[in-house]
């Protein structure tokens, strides 16, 4: 059967017509259900409830505090920020409420808060009415993320609490980070879709599948010195510096969109070198504290059965299964001291994502890296 | 404390939250408070016996070394209320036509029925069952009969040879109160009931139900006749009763409804033992000195099945104490232990801690002490805590989450310090006494570890619970409690729509599969708690974490679902499972037995 899914966690968007059946299962999975998550992940504990799903939630440097995604907001079908206190489970809104507001990150330097958001259009609401109506209608889309070309990034300013806008290019700009200084910020954008001169393919394209113009830029705290970092076709996205600043991580899309694999590359877009490459769709990629691999998700074992993986930052090993529960699991974020790891799961059986936190066994993870086998194929492209 | 503090610089203060004993909620206090509720002199604590009796003492003496204060209008801590612990028939007789008077060798009244004397015309009414039109199967026994003031004979369960859908409908419907209100409801005198020659236990007297302490009767009188008995009644009609039940199990509804021969005389003469059972409830203050409502209540049973009895899971063996450590020395210790540590850090509103007895018996406790001791509008909400001493795999169950708004922002926000892997239920249908609060609207939560083959067992003892995981519940829930203080108006109560024919009774239910579901989950599918040791789902080799998605050739979604497919389950006849493990789908066959 064919199908046409489209599913957002935030960094991760995809659009895929591609043949699969409900059976499929790698005989991969035999041999690797064996090895229960139980190994990396102990003490797991829920960490979202409320509204119809949460995701992305990344800690401040001191681990004290989570910001994330969550469709809670009264009468706003979308995402809205929030800010959760690890401390004492105090959450606010941080976003404006209204709108569609994704990707979150707070700034090591001064805990200003990083979003995107579409608050500025003026059909905000009109869309938010629209969208509760079809959902009320009884129909839902596996999930729609229209890469509204009104979405820009802002920062909250946690010295008084103002709202400052940073891109204001047309076209999707959202998927941000914050160096671990805090002076630089990571994101995607698709604004090539309005900038650049297209062919008459990629008119075509932009009709229907805007994240094909996906790519990764950088700019500096306040907005300026946009700068883009990737030129080749297809989506780039969801892209997070090291902890240590040395690189970038990124996930990046085949042209047809059907396979994603997992990246990293200079701060200044050189040198980029292809970790994955399991012929599926390996995404949301985000690095250890340790500098010792990076943990993904992937749907290497069936279409829509997506897991948590790690692979060594170079790349030379095989990708390690971390979660092997019933559902989908994926955006791994280790906490800021490494022996936690975040991420959002429909392990509970509901349909939307909620966020799960588990002790994390650093040197089980290591120990699981040295035993992988070597990557029968490393790619390098040049950019 | 054994808890890990992995969380080295992330946060040491965060450590520090999570791992900081309150006074009165370490694992050893609990365990000290677990031992004195299932030590010497307790006795399983049933509800009106001495052992309850010691157990109460016990938590009023340190409630108010916590400094609780008596409810307003109450004497003490201690707040008695009535119940009927035991029926006695005294005599119960038939006497029709020109037979003789059938006496209590052969007529037993049931425990619900009124006592008195009727007299009517007999008239046979088949099995009894009026299956409402909503149930999707039309079976009415008294369809175009008229029975009005006339004493009705019916057959005892439900047609045999039906479909098993039909089958699973009219099981529901034919438990012994509900064919005793049927026959009332058409505006019958009395109702006879045989243990038909065709069916399981053929002409014997119908057995106790567990529900002879339940309050009132069944505003009719009813009994049971032997077969001998029955067969009299039939005397003079050209038919005998084999044949008539072959007709109707063979689907003919009208095959047997029809006139019997003769006047006949029922006298009930029962008694009913009034007893006196006792709650504890006390206040604690809040952080302004206030004993005004509204309350943020919490409570759990401190009650448990004393030496056994029909509550128990070892029916047949020797009286044995029922420690009920888990169930429910557990919550009893958590909510304890969670008062002492309101005492030292008040709330914003006054809490009311609530030690019900009797819940094994029917939330006797809790629901007396709703309709004549407070009114629901004084309470903000009840958070209850029964069987929470054996967490495993930091798995909290969490229900009744749909009876406020309010609850999924509060349970987030106490589970980020909490720390659980939180399985929620949004019904607020839970057989423990939060169900008493939400009949009264009143918005509530109910904490469960989940249940476990020493559930209602002599085995449910001290030594097998999760102290740490106790005094973490204890925290959590004092998280939720000081939320609920904060809450402000008072949550809302939201009224969850009862799932429609899932009034079960388990009475009724005749085959025994020894399966322990696990009651909240999202899962679709019914996610196994775990199996009875040496029951058939464990013969079957289903296993605890197993999801059985189908039964018997029915789709299991949820627990409602199985709960109507086991009722199709016949003795000794084989049934396929399909169900799944690590993701992969099974079959396997199982052969139900009667229920030990």
């Amino acid at each position: 059967m064919f199908q046409s899914l489209r599913r957002v966690s935030g960094r991760l968007v995809f659009v895929l017509p591609i043949a699969l059946g409900g059976g499929l299962v790698s005989p991969v999975f035999a041999q690797q259900a064996a090895d229960d998550e139980s190994r990396f992940l102990s003490r797991i504990r829920r960490l979202t409830v409320e509204g119809r799903r949460a995701g992305e939630g990344y800690f401040s440097p001191d681990g004290r505090e989570m910001v994330f995604q969550s469709e809670r907001e009264p009468g706003n079908p979308f995402f809205q920020i929030y800010l959760l206190s690890m401390e004492t489970g105090d959450v606010r809104r941080v976003s404006p409420g209204h709108g569609k507001t994704t990707c979150a990150f707070i700034s090591a330097k001064n805990g200003d808060i990083l979003f995107a958001s579409t608050h500025l259009d003026p059909r905000s609401l009109d869309l938010q009415r629209d969208e509760i109506e079809f959902r009320a209608s009884g129909q839902e889309r596996r999930y729609e993320w229209d890469y509204d070309s009104h979405m820009d990034v802002f920062v909250e300013r946690r010295s008084d609490g103002e709202l400052v806008r940073l891109t204001d290019a047309q076209g999707y700009d959202a998927e941000g980070s914050w160096s671990p200084d805090g002076e630089w910020i990571v994101f995607t954008s698709m604004r090539g879709m309005f900038e650049d001169e297209l062919s008459e393919r990629e008119t075509r394209l932009a009709e229907i599948d805007p994240s094909y113009f996906g790519e990764i830029w950088t700019m500096r705290a306040d907005g300026s010195e946009q700068r883009r970092l990737t030129h080749v076709p297809g989506y780039d996205g969801g892209p997070f510096y090291f902890p240590d600043g040395s690189r970038i991580i990124w996930r990046r899309f085949s042209e047809d969109g059907l396979v994603a694999d997992v990246w990293s590359m200079n701060p200044d877009g050189s040198d980029q070198r292809q970790l994955t490459d399991f012929r599926a769709m390996s995404w949301a990629p985000y690095v250890h504290p340790s500098l010792e691999y990076v943990l993904f998700a992937s749907n290497k074992l069936g279409f829509s059965n997506f897991e948590v993986y790690m692979v060594d930052v170079a790349g030379e090993k095989e990708p390690v299964r971390i979660t092997t529960t019933d559902g989908f699991d994926g955006l791994p974020v280790p906490t800021p001291d490494g022996a936690g790891l975040s991420w959002t799961s429909t392990r509970h059986g509901g349909e939307g994502g909620q966020i799960y936190l588990a002790d994390w066994d650093h040197d089980a993870a290591l120990a699981a890296l040295r035993s992988a086998p070597s990557r029968s194929r490393l790619t390098e492209t040049p950019q | 404390m054994n808890r890990r503090q992995i969380l080295t610089g992330v946060s040491l203060s965060l450590a520090l939250f999570l791992t900081l004993p309150a006074a009165g909620q370490t694992p050893e206090e609990l365990r000290d408070d677990v031992l004195a509720l299932t030590g010497p002199g307790t006795e399983g604590r049933a509800v009106g016996t001495p052992g309850a009796a010691t157990a109460r003492r016990y938590l009023i003496s340190e409630l108010e070394a916590a400094g609780a204060r008596p409810l307003p209008g109450q004497d003490g801590l201690g707040i008695p209320f009535r119940f009927i612990s035991g029926v006695e028939d005294r005599g119960s007789s038939l006497r029709a036509g020109g037979h003789k008077r059938f006496g209590s060798d052969q007529v037993k009244a049931f425990a619900f029925s009124e006592t008195g004397e009727v007299r009517g015309e007999l008239y046979f009414a088949g099995y009894g069952i009026r299956v409402p039109e909503s149930a999707g199967v039309r079976y009415d026994s008294y369809a175009g009969h008229e029975v009005r003031d006339k004493v009705v004979v019916v057959l005892r369960y439900f047609p045999d040879d039906v479909e098993d859908e039909t089958r699973s409908v009219l099981n529901r419907h034919a438990d012994f109160r509900s064919k005793a209100s049927a026959a009332r409801d058409q505006g019958a005198a009395g109702m006879v009931m045989i243990t038909g020659p065709g069916s399981e236990g053929a002409g014997e007297l119908a057995p106790d139900g567990f529900d002879i302490s339940a309050p009132g009767s069944q505003g009719i009188l009813a009994v049971s006749i032997d077969g001998a008995a029955g067969d009299r009644l039939f005397a003079g009609t050209g038919v005998s009763l084999a044949e008539v039940q072959r007709s109707l199990d063979s689907g003919e509804v009208d095959a047997g409804s029809f006139p019997l021969p003769g006047f006949a005389t029922l006298a009930v003469d029962l008694e009913r033992t009034p007893t006196s059972g006792a709650n504890v409830v006390g206040i604690l203050p809040a952080v302004d000195g206030s004993l005004d409502p509204p309350y943020v209540a919490v409570g759990a049973h401190y009650d448990h099945l004393g030496m056994g009895g029909s509550g128990s899971l070892n029916p047949h063996a020797p009286p044995a104490v029922h420690p009920g450590a888990d169930d429910n020395a557990s919550g009893t210790a958590a909510v304890l232990a969670l008062a002492r540590t309101v005492a030292d850090a008040p709330l914003t509103r006054p809490l009311l801690v609530g030690f019900w007895s009797g819940e094994e018996s029917g939330l006797l406790g809790s629901r007396a002490f709703i309709r004549d001791e407070i009114r629901p509008d004084q309470l903000a909400a009840y958070i209850n805590l029964d069987m929470v001493g054996r967490l495993e795999d930091n798995r909290l169950t969490v229900q009744a989450m749909g009876s406020s708004s309010v609850w999924p922002g509060i349970v987030e926000r106490a589970n980020v310090p909490g720390g659980f892997d939180l399985a929620l239920s949004d019904d607020p249908y839970v057989p423990t006494d939060s169900s008493a609060f939400n009949s009264e609207s009143v918005p509530t939560l109910s904490l469960f570890t989940g249940t476990h083959p020493d559930y209602h067992r002599p085995s449910d003892t001290a030594d097998k619970l999760n102290y740490e995981g106790l005094a973490r519940i204890a925290r959590f829930t004092g998280l939720v409690a000081r939320r609920v203080a904060e809450s402000d108006p008072v949550p809302e109560f939201v009224r969850v729509e009862r799932a429609p024919e899932t009034a079960t009774s388990r009475v009724s239910l005749r085959a025994y599969t020894g399966t322990i579901p696990e009651y909240a989950t999202e899962i679709e599918g019914l996610l196994l708690g775990g199996v009875m040791a040496g029951g058939p789902a464990e013969e079957a080799g289903l296993q605890k974490g197993d999801v059985i998605v189908e039964f018997a050739g029915t789709p299991v979604l949820n627990i409602y679902d199985y709960m109507n497919a086991l009722e199709a389950a016949r003795i000794g006849e084989p049934l396929t499972v399909v169900f799944l493990r690590d993701g992969e789908r099974h079959e396997v066959t199982l052969v139900p037995a009667a229920r030990p």
